[in-house]
């Protein structure tokens, strides 16, 4: 009886829901894929790779695999795809570079000759370990290299020698510039928050039009605004000096400071709104009643308004960490070399160095990370019984 | 009962597993204007909602003039609505507001604007046909509702608590108003309540809901004398509910004899047999106190004490406690009054009674 | 304690606002310098916006995109926001979610993604793929303020309407979508102001021929602060507002504007 109603609601929403299955979902699951995936040697060589997972890793492989082997390489047309097994294989096993062209020449001739005739390498297992090791279509090595993590010959995950990826540095640096820019709008922003509730008519339209005009207005323009503020001889610096308070320009932009101080601008309505709206349901005689009972004004704060309005202040910090980790453009331009974020390095790797695995593997955490906080925001925000 | 206009045949409304109305029957003649009351959450505005399309019957069927409604769009029923915020279309002017079935109904233009114009006249709003909604008072609202309500002259109007938002003064006029409506144009009106007065002032009946089900459909007079059970007398009016065992029938008149043993009689509800368990209801105002020993012959009598007086203005309601229990009396302010602890005789005649079973 | 409070919201409301007012007059000055004090008034930098072709190129690439995107995302989200109103839908919740997901997803990775899916489709670098992607991010504004306006529409007036006579579509039609219709309109200027200002995405989704103002002005950031950046703010600001401003102006149909008669009893 109600499906008549459930389908005119599907028709409706059904084209929003294809558009977004197939310009976002396919995308992030795209991501997702990339950041796991090591097609490289069980595309081209797919018997051997189905054929080796049973071999136990010590006996030299049996005929089948072997003989898969060779029906693989016989049947490889792609000489591009070939090279690129040959690389891998390689770096996991020096030496195959000039086995496997041996190899490859030798079976386009006799494809039944035993491999061991054409090298005696292939008499060795280590060569077949390499085999199985990359014959997985799945790996979890950008996954681990984005945490300066590998695997090491025995297969156990160890950390990456000492300098060679600085990956966990930039997602530490990401989480603790976000957790600075969170801190500071919790510090600037509860107290505004908790001012705009408190006051009525023009000055509440005034202080809430202060926080939502930035919102309003495009980021990229707060950011060059910034900029300019924040530049050597931008107004900042000029007052400055014009107050005999600095001699030459200070270091403001291009480093840590300029980028936690344009972050916290930017993001600060995040923080502000849900405090606020939280402070709007509690009703305004508390702190009065507080103060009837005995209260000193401080601790009737700490007492009644903060715990109160907790909920909007969790809510807050959610927002501002969830959307700061995930930022972009503005410590790209107002961040120097060394303090750029996650993101900055996921767009490194996949513009820059087209390195799309890696971006891949840094972009799954930053998306989970961001996800994981979303639905905690969520879960705040739909449950108020039982956020205390 | 005349002809069935509108009949309810068996009418079951479920919301998953939540049955909101069981079962129910009800006719209602062409002309008739039956008011459906209840508490909230009673079945009553299912039940309108159902009639006006807005909720699907679960079972049963619901037939207007011998055509069966079931499946028919809400906007082919062909009945005026009214709800109790107005419901008016913010964006349109008054004029529009009360054209809209016209144009709906495909009817000329020239035609619309005269009877657009009879009708806001009718309720005495001819002069705003140019104003929005939001400029108009609640009342105001309330009478354009019922301008476009009518305009198109349905079969059946439907109001869904229509006075609930307005102010009580306003609240008495529109029910007059209403009702007159009702007898000049000879409409068949289905009004749903939960205020008893506006039920009892603008009814030629009253159903009275309770738990999906109809307690009782009676006139007016019936259902405040002669309720059909507890809650109905419970619902409709105050009352004093006395506790006995039936120890006579004799037609309509039952004999009552209270727990301390003395006999009270009254009328009652048919189906009381000797030995039923029983309830006397009591409206105050049919009480009379008198002296102890000054009970008239013929009448009911109690002896009690009184409790407490509490002065009311226009009355006096006197809290007496009797063997049969607590009961309270309503008497005019001109009758005698007496201290607390004063013991007193209530005395009320067997057709001021009612008897019911518990 | 009050005067306490008043210097700290003075000094915050400084902090949130001032940087917007300091870059709008640099659009004018005759400088070549992003500094004041500004030597003259001048258009020069308007001149340059103009008349250089990277940057009038890239005006009329965010004019295409960005009303392109305001219509693609203002019919799908409004249709959405209309199914989501449906008591009877299954998995709503989970459904509205999803449409708000791209709001919460980092740009950064989205635009991964989505270069990874249209390069192989051969549709990466074209007008439709940086449509299509601000779509993707510009879609949840419209979905809330649709939904917004929606749950202010009573319900009873539709009903009212229904029961005048009027059918499913022309309920739709003469009622739901006027009283909605601020909704839809705001969410129609939210979105064209999210593809204005949109960049992540468009650095990995669009190629030199569809450089967008924003990107643009991304670059030029990057290598020098020119004051052809403050004008370009400037355009933005401008066409942000003027956006909005006719939207709101469409949205005082002729009907509304008699509405406003003062009363007279």
């Amino acid at each position: 009886m109600s499906r008549a109603p459930q389908l005119k609601a599907l028709v409706l929403i059904a084209p929003l829901l294809v558009f977004l299955g197939m310009f976002f979902v396919w995308p992030l699951i795209t991501v997702i894929s990339q950041a796991i995936s090591d097609p490289a040697i069980s595309r081209v060589l797919p018997h051997t790779a189905s054929a080796i997972s049973g071999w136990n890793g010590k006996d030299l492989p049996s005929d089948e695999v072997q003989a898969a082997f060779r029906a693989d390489i016989a049947a490889n047309t792609d000489e591009m795809a070939m090279g690129d097994v040959t690389r891998r294989l390689n770096a996991s096993k020096s030496g195959f570079r000039s086995l496997m062209g041996k190899t490859v020449t030798a079976l386009k001739e006799t494809p039944e000759i035993p491999l061991v005739e054409i090298d005696k390498r292939w008499g060795d297992t280590a060569y077949w370990l390499a085999i199985r090791e990359n014959a997985s279509p799945y790996t979890d090595a950008y996954l681990l290299a984005s945490i300066d993590m590998e695997r090491g010959a025995d297969g156990a995950i160890k950390a990456m020698p000492e300098g060679s990826s600085a990956n966990a540095a930039i997602i530490l640096r990401t989480l603790w510039t976000s957790a600075l820019v969170t801190l500071c709008c919790l510090l600037i922003g509860l107290p505004y928050a908790m001012v705009t509730a408190s006051v009525t008519g023009w000055k509440r339209a005034l202080l809430l039009g202060a926080v939502l005009l930035p919102l309003w207005t495009s980021l990229l323009v707060r950011t060059a605004a910034w900029m300019i503020l924040l530049q050597e001889n931008g107004l900042i610096n000029q007052a400055l000096m014009g107050l005999g308070l600095t001699n030459g320009p200070l270091a403001l932009i291009y480093n840590r400071f300029g980028v936690v101080l344009a972050m916290t601008h930017v993001l600060l309505p995040f923080m502000v709104l849900p405090i606020y709206s939280v402070l709007l349901t509690v009703p305004g005689n508390l702190m009065g009643a507080a103060a009837s009972l005995g209260a000193h004004p401080v601790r009737a704060f700490l007492r009644v308004l903060l715990p109160l309005s907790l909920r909007g202040v969790i809510s807050g910090m959610l927002l501002v960490f969830m959307s700061a980790i995930g930022y972009y453009i503005t410590p790209a331009l107002i961040g120097g070399a060394t303090d750029q974020m996650i993101s900055s390095v996921i767009a490194f790797y996949a513009t820059g160095s087209a390195n799309w695995s890696m971006a891949a593997a840094l972009g799954l955490i930053l998306l989970v990370l961001t996800l994981v906080l979303y639905a905690l925001y969520n879960r705040l925000s739909r449950e108020p019984g039982q956020a205390r | 009962m005349a002809e069935s206009f509108i009949r309810f045949d068996k009418v079951t409304k479920d919301y998953g597993t939540v049955r909101v109305v069981e079962d129910l029957d009800l006719d209602i003649a062409r002309g008739e204007f039956v008011s459906l009351l209840g508490p909230s959450g009673s079945g009553k505005t299912t039940l309108l909602m159902m009639l006006a399309g807005f909720e699907t019957v679960t079972k049963g069927a619901i037939i207007l003039d011998g055509q069966r409604l079931n499946g028919v769009p809400t906007y082919k029923r062909d009945m005026g609505v009214v709800f109790q915020n107005y419901a008016l279309f913010p964006h349109m002017n008054i004029a529009r507001n009360v054209a809209f079935p016209l144009e709906m109904r495909g009817t000329a233009k020239s035609d619309i604007a005269a009877r657009v114009k009879r009708a806001l006249d009718m309720v005495q709003l001819g002069h705003l046909s140019d104003r929005m909604p939001g400029q108009l008072s609640g009342g105001q609202q309330q009478r354009v509702a019922l301008a476009r309500s009518l305009v198109f002259e349905p079969r059946v109007v439907l109001m869904d608590e229509p006075l609930g938002a307005l102010d009580k003064q306003l609240r008495e006029q529109m029910q007059l108003d209403i009702r007159e409506l009702h007898h000049r144009l000879g409409l068949t009106i289905i009004f749903v309540t939960h205020d008893q007065d506006e039920a009892l002032t603008m009814s030629d009946r009253i159903a009275v809901f309770d738990k999906g089900q109809i307690q009782q459909c009676a006139t007016p007079r019936q259902v405040y004398d002669h309720p059909a059970n507890r809650f109905v007398a419970e619902f409709i009016g105050e009352t004093n509910l006395l506790p006995g065992k039936v120890t006579g029938v004799d037609g309509s008149k039952i004999a009552l004899t209270m727990p301390d043993g003395s006999v009270l009689r009254a009328d009652g509800a048919t189906g009381l047999a000797v030995g039923d368990a029983a309830l006397l209801s009591l409206r105050p105002e049919r009480i009379d106190l008198h002296g102890p020993n000054d009970a008239p012959a013929g009448l009911n009598s109690l002896r009690g004490e009184v409790a407490d007086t509490i002065y009311q203005g226009d009355h006096l309601r006197i809290v007496v406690t009797t063997p049969a229990g607590r009961i309270i009396a309503r008497v005019p302010r001109k009758a005698a009054e007496w201290p607390n602890g004063a013991s007193v005789a209530l005395g009320f005649r067997p057709a001021d009674g009612w008897i019911i079973a518990p | 304690m009050r005067y306490a409070k008043a210097v700290y919201a003075t000094l915050i409301v400084i902090f949130l606002v001032a940087p917007l007012l300091v870059i709008l007059p640099l659009a004018f000055t005759s400088s070549a310098f992003l500094t004041y004090p500004i030597p003259r008034f001048s258009m020069r930098w308007f001149n340059e916006l103009a008349t250089n072709q990277t940057w009038n190129r890239s005006i009329l690439n965010s004019a295409i995109i960005a009303s392109s995107t305001t219509v693609l995302a203002t019919v799908l989200g409004t249709l959405a926001a209309l199914g989501l109103r449906s008591q009877d839908l299954r998995l709503k919740s989970q459904i509205r979610t999803l449409f708000l997901l791209p709001m919460v997803v980092p740009a950064v990775v989205l635009g991964v993604g989505m270069q990874a899916v249209f390069v192989p489709l051969g549709i990466n670098s074209t007008y439709f793929s940086v449509i299509v992607a601000h779509s993707v991010i510009a879609m949840p504004f419209v979905v809330i303020s649709v939904s917004g306006a929606l749950a202010g529409v009573d319900r009873r007036v539709e009903r009212a309407a229904e029961s005048l006579g009027a059918s499913p579509w022309r309920v739709f039609r003469l009622v739901t979508l006027p009283l909605a219709m601020p909704g839809v309109l705001s969410g129609a200027a939210l979105a064209f102001a999210t593809s204005l200002d949109e960049v992540v995405l468009t650095l990995f989704v669009a190629g030199p021929n569809q450089r967008t103002l924003a990107r643009q002005m991304f670059s030029t950031l990057k290598e020098n602060i020119s004051p052809a950046i403050a004008s370009a703010a400037f355009v933005i600001i401008v066409g942000t507002v003027v956006i909005a401003a006719a939207l709101l102006l469409a949205r005082m149909t002729p009907a509304r504007r008699k509405g406003r008669v003062p009363k007279t009893t």
